[in-house]
């Protein structure tokens, strides 16, 4: 087998050894490569720095699993840990997942850890079944669901006081690992609340149509987002220490894309040759 | 009435559904909005229902897992795993539940979950980049036009998505923006105009009885 003949059919385990070593060497000696925010990323952190901590709350839909992995998993960190350095109050529930609430009590484990109070500067709704359907009953009515996941009256958590409906929050954002249809179906558009969403990498180009007409005010999508926003918060963490592995896992996929492609023009080229000369 | 009651139901609920939308008047001698009767009747029974699919689906599973067992079917010792998780899974869930203030207990909820379970399906996920990288290798081939603009898109949106591609070239970035928010947002408000309008043709075809499927007896 030529040269080119074998660029063209690199064994599998050859490609698997090679990104497992693109995406750990990174992880082990960090490049610091620089990044660039994206508008949708900076929406985001716009609208949360433009919240009043005093009398603003937060509305956080967590709709992911562990099954979406880390890319689902930083961006509501980030978001999270922007919200609690600002002092803004919020409140998380789930719809899409009965995993949201695990996800939310992990984050809320590490807080609870610097001092913030849980109740008082945030709370975990838990999980709402329904769906669409669940979205919309609680956006009407936010004291629907009776208690919290460690069993305190909705209605007698700090947080939730003066929370009547959706609209009683200044922000509503979904972390989730597909698109917020059901939000803009449900809720955005039938009561003109500021919505945006988290979502994995490749959900964003859905999203997108949403974002340009302004029905979703910011996005985040997957581990760049999260590093971005890091940045922004001059907090960087988890997101910011995956972009370089992320860069060059990216880079060898290419390098091999292009590799079977000259092979592939080369031999094609020898075939037709051959077959003039028959 | 088998097929005629639950017929009128879907009708019923699907019109007073569709109504609410688009009307704020009172359903005819009772006095009340129809939007009212919608979110106040209609949904919080809909969240119900969902409720209960949850325990259906766990006891669908406690049913297909029980008989691979009793049967030994092939590879039955996976359903002795995923019956033995469900049963103490859940067991221990409910005991929380009942119990908010046994602290030991909610930790070691929390340890299965956060030490078992979810690197199971993180890792899961994480094999995915391996299974990407080697069939986008064999897949991007420049073998036609469609195929060679697709291979073009797809490198320059890896490109500008990642650090590394605005290191190489500054204008890496302002290609992918334009990709995802130019040539993709068209595609993508297309197809979700078609899928709009096929979903309101579902919508109607369900209401009116024609399509079945939701009652187990096919279509018309």
């Amino acid at each position: 087998m030529s040269f080119m003949e074998r660029i063209q059919n690199v064994d599998s385990r050859i490609i698997y050894i090679l990104l497992l070593i693109a995406l750990s060497l990174p992880l082990l000696r960090p490049i610091g490569i620089p990044l660039q925010t994206d508008p949708m990323v900076r929406a985001v952190y716009d609208i949360i720095e433009s919240l009043d901590p005093e009398k603003d709350r937060v509305l956080l839909s967590m709709d992911y699993s562990p099954g979406a992995g880390l890319d689902a998993e930083v961006s509501p960190v980030a978001v999270i840990q922007h919200l609690t350095q600002r002092g803004i109050k919020w409140a998380a529930i789930s719809f899409g997942t009965t995993d949201g609430p695990m996800m939310t009590n992990r984050i809320i484990a590490d807080l609870e850890a610097k001092g913030y109070e849980y109740g008082k500067d945030f709370a975990n709704l838990g999980y709402m079944a329904g769906e669409e359907n669940a979205v919309r009953l609680f956006a009407l009515d936010c004291l629907s669901v009776p208690a919290d996941v460690r069993g305190n009256k909705t209605d007698q958590l700090p947080v939730m006081q003066g929370i009547k409906t959706i609209k009683d929050f200044a922000f509503v954002m979904q972390f989730s690992m597909s698109t917020p249809e059901m939000w803009i179906r449900q809720v955005v558009d039938p009561m003109g609340i500021r919505f945006a969403t988290g979502t994995v990498t490749v959900s964003v180009p859905s999203i997108v149509p949403y974002y340009n007409s302004g029905q979703v005010k910011g996005v985040m999508g997957g581990v760049s987002s999260a590093a971005q926003y890091e940045l922004l918060c001059n907090n960087p963490g988890k997101g910011a220490a995956l972009m370089d592995a992320q860069s060059m896992g990216h880079l060898l996929i290419i390098v091999f894309i292009v590799l079977g492609n000259i092979g592939y023009f080369v031999m094609k080229d020898k075939k037709d040759k051959a077959a003039a000369g028959q | 009435m088998r097929k005629e009651v639950p017929l009128l139901i879907t009708f019923v609920v699907a019109l007073i559904a569709m109504l609410s939308q688009v009307t704020t008047g009172n359903v005819p001698g009772l006095g009340v909005a129809i939007p009212d009767v919608f979110e106040r009747y209609i949904s919080p029974w809909m969240t119900v229902v969902s409720a209960f699919s949850l325990c259906l689906a766990s006891v669908n599973l406690i049913v297909v897992h029980s008989r691979n067992v009793s049967r030994k079917q092939p590879e039955w010792i996976y359903s002795v795993v995923l019956l033995g998780s469900l049963v103490i899974y859940g067991t221990w869930c409910t005991y929380i539940q009942l119990n908010p203030d046994d602290t030991a207990a909610s930790f070691g909820y929390s340890l299965i979950y956060n030490y078992i379970l979810s690197p199971l399906m993180t890792g899961q996920w994480a094999c995915l980049a391996f299974y990407v990288a080697s069939a986008s290798y064999r897949a991007f081939r420049a073998r036609n036009l469609e195929a060679t603009v697709l291979l073009g898109s797809a490198i320059l949106v890896m490109l500008g998505a990642t650090p590394v591609g605005g290191v190489i070239w500054s204008k890496f970035p302002v290609i992918q923006r334009w990709l995802i928010d130019i040539p993709n947002m068209t595609g993508q408000r297309a197809l979700l105009i078609g899928a709009a309008v096929g979903s309101f043709v579902a919508c109607l075809r369900t209401m009116l009885g024609i399509e079945r499927g939701h009652l187990g007896i096919g279509g018309s």
